[in-house]
């Protein structure tokens, strides 16, 4: 661990990397030729560009957010960035938002295109002007939605810079992180580009283990059924790294007698166009999803722990697939509060008797509607829970929203900002973190490591698995 | 009175209160033009009930960390508005009833008022001047809008007395500074209060909608318990 801050302009004036760019072009990525992911071309007036697509993405609720900042300050303290470099002044969340809004009043709005200087309004003189708004909404913010609430006004502000994302992503001007994921997501359906061999490989080995565990070759993950209760979704990353998440959620169902199944194609419950800005993939992503629950005829779609996968799946993803919600959706929390409550599972919370907290989810809890929930699961699976504050809508960002893991060149910020939910964490006292997200686990488990905290992270599932009575079993122990 | 000074309260002041209105109207049309957001989804919480939780906000500090921890910029920001509102009332009743202003506790209420304000105006220039964060995100028009209004205050403390009769100086300077504030307002950040409604409205809608609003706070029933 270091005390060392960074030098922001270090991070303003990263140059664009085109190597993955140059990559898929060379390989031919049809994501790429069918331009649905852009790439970055200097011959064109991308500036111009940029002006023409902002104008056209305008919606009352954002031109609300551009016109009604006050430059108050206020929500300078509610960003982490600006919490943990007090010393510098381009991270309070105004500054962020004002790199679009100086281009809107420059361009669009009534007194900065008489007296921009007025205002500060300004549009970018060239492609390295955009190259350093790349480097500030994708490097210095993680679209948390903290400055939101917290903004006498109701500005919000991580609205403005999506938003920002957004536009750049269409001018190929991106964190070469952000350009493989917008890829891998239009190529292979899923954020993580896992095949569907290694998807359906996945499943067989954690119903493999499943049946060893519960003794039981009758247990299956039905892939494709039909007229099930519930479509059960996931996170890619569930795949490739934590495949028990998936053998434990299923587990669960089969004991609490649930039918459910899980589709061959659109169970990416995540969503990169939250993160790039890319409302056409977001909608791409979130409808296949609809459309598998449709053609499988599941009565409910059940999304897996991930904030925002489930605020893409539950709430953005309709709106920008544009797709009337004809089938309820929830995330696994809700799913797992029924089980308990109607004693369809027995949890046992002695099991899990060292110290824990909860961490939320930004997008669970500012951009969705958990935060009680979990709470509610943690009371009846663990024996000493203890609140971390602030919590629920108040709470910090672990630190990797907004798709910060993807974009490794802002690491060393991220890490240093990160401060914030060090201590916040380390004065819990608590041995283990829980939370409800894939993302946050990434991103506090680095942070963790960073800081050198005694400490481990889990989630709302393993939790339960691990109290979980299994009625054969622990009747023969 | 001087027909000046009656044609500055009166007059004048009608001529710039319908510019404003104007400039608002054509304002709102323009913003109304703007496509709106839908939301397709099933809603988990009231719109409604967020909409009116969102709009009163404003007047619950214990509701926002950062109205809760900057309890004193929070007082700040209710003085000054008191003071707005105080010196807009004046310049409505000076002209066309000014007996009221004859009973001296109404004239050093209003006086304190204004003061006040004008203390907190000074305070917020100060603020803006020194602090590196607000040079940053200021604008010329940030720093002439509070001066222009901390000044306005100032003016109107000393034409509250209403005696023209002695000196129509600080009458002449609140009126006319009055004119200069209603034709600038629409065009600077003073607007505010015209968005407010909008942003809050939109905030509101969408996290009632998601049941984000009301903020919770513990002890609400989870869903799931149905
Ligand atoms: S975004 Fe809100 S809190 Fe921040 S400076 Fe603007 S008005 Fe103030
Ligand atoms: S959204 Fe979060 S990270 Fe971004 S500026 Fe606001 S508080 Fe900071």
């Amino acid at each position: 661990m270091s005390d060392k801050t960074i030098n922001i302009s270090d991070v303003v004036n990263l140059p664009l990397d085109l190597k993955e760019q140059k990559k898929a072009l060379e390989q031919k990525s049809t994501a790429v030729l069918e331009g649905k992911v852009k790439v970055y071309d200097p011959n064109k007036d991308n500036v111009k560009n940029l002006l023409e697509m902002l104008k056209n993405r305008l919606s009352r609720q954002i031109v609300s957010s551009l016109v009604g900042c006050v430059h108050c300050g206020m929500c300078s303290d509610s960003c982490h960035y600006a919490l943990a470099r007090p010393h510098d002044p381009t991270m309070t969340p105004a500054y962020k938002a004002d790199q679009i809004r100086q281009i809107f009043k420059r361009y669009i709005d009534w007194t900065g295109r008489i007296f921009p200087w007025w205002v500060h309004a300004k549009t970018p003189k060239n492609d390295e002007d955009l190259n350093r708004l790349k480097n500030i909404v994708f490097g210095t913010c993680s679209g948390c939605r903290r400055c939101t609430l917290n903004c006498p006004m109701g500005v919000d502000t991580a609205t403005l810079v999506r938003l920002t994302r957004g536009l750049l992503t269409e001018l190929g001007i991106v964190p070469e992180g952000v350009f493989v994921v917008d890829k891998d997501s239009w190529e292979t359906g899923n954020q993580m580009g896992v095949s569907q061999e290694d998807y359906l490989e996945t499943l067989e080995w954690q119903q493999e283990e499943v049946q060893a565990e519960l003794d039981d070759p009758n247990f299956k993950i039905s892939i494709d059924k039909e007229d099930c209760d519930f479509m059960y979704t996931v996170n890619p990353r569930e795949i490739k790294y934590d495949p028990r998440s998936i053998g434990y959620a299923c587990k669960i169902f089969h004991i609490a007698g649930e039918s459910w199944t899980m589709p061959s194609f659109g169970w990416d419950q995540t969503n990169f166009g939250l993160f790039s800005g890319d409302d056409k993939l977001g909608g791409y992503i979130a409808k296949n999803l609809y459309e598998a629950a449709k053609r499988l005829r599941a009565k409910r779609i059940v999304i897996s722990e991930c904030g925002h996968g489930y605020r893409s799946t539950r709430w953005e993803g309709y709106n920008w697939a544009k797709y009337k919600q004809d089938i309820p959706s929830e995330s696994v929390l809700i799913t797992l509060i029924r089980y308990i409550n109607q004693g369809l599972i027995k949890v046992d919370p002695s099991r899990n008797p060292l110290p824990i907290t909860y961490h939320d989810s930004c997008n669970l809890a500012r951009s969705g509607d958990i935060t009680e929930e979990p709470r509610w699961i943690l009371e009846r699976i663990c024996t000493d829970f203890r609140e971390m504050y602030p919590n629920r809508s108040d709470n910090f960002c672990c630190t990797g929203g907004g798709g910060a893991l993807s974009m490794v060149e802002y690491k060393p910020l991220r890490m240093e900002v990160a401060k914030i939910k060090a201590d916040q964490l380390k004065a819990t006292g608590a041995k283990l973190v829980c939370t409800s997200c894939h993302n946050c686990v990434d991103g506090l488990s680095d942070l963790i490591k960073h800081y050198k905290l005694d400490m481990q992270v889990v989630q709302i599932l393993d939790l339960v698995a691990e109290a979980l009575v299994i009625p054969e079993k622990d009747e023969k122990k | 009175m001087s027909e000046f000074l009656r044609i500055l309260e009166d007059e004048v002041q009608i001529v710039a209160l319908l510019f404003m209105a104007t400039v608002y109207t054509i304002r709102l049309i323009w913003m109304f033009r703007f496509k709106a957001g839908k939301e397709v989804t099933e809603p988990v919480g009231s719109p409604r009930v967020g909409v009116a939780y969102s709009m009163m906000n404003v007047a619950m500090p214990w509701a926002m960390e950062s109205a809760r921890k900057n309890l004193s910029f929070y007082v700040q920001f209710v003085i000054f508005h008191l003071g707005v509102l105080m010196a807009i009332t004046a310049t409505l009743i000076l002209p066309y009833w000014p007996e009221f202003f004859e009973s001296e506790p109404i004239v050093r209420i209003f006086q304190l008022f204004m003061g006040a304000a004008f203390a907190v105006g000074l305070i917020r220039l100060i603020r803006r001047i020194t602090s590196p964060v607000m040079r940053l995100i200021s604008t010329p028009d940030d720093y002439f809008s509070v001066a222009l209004l901390t000044a306005w205050f100032a003016a109107g403390v000393f034409a509250m007395p209403n005696q023209y009769e002695v000196s129509e100086w600080p009458l002449i300077l609140f009126f006319g500074m009055t004119t200069l504030f209603l034709i600038y307002v629409p065009f600077s950040k003073i607007s505010h209060y015209l968005y407010y409604p909008f942003t809050r409205y939109f905030l509101g809608k969408t996290m009632g909608h998601r049941g984000v609003f009301p903020r919770k706070k513990g002890g609400e029933k989870p869903a799931g318990l149905e």
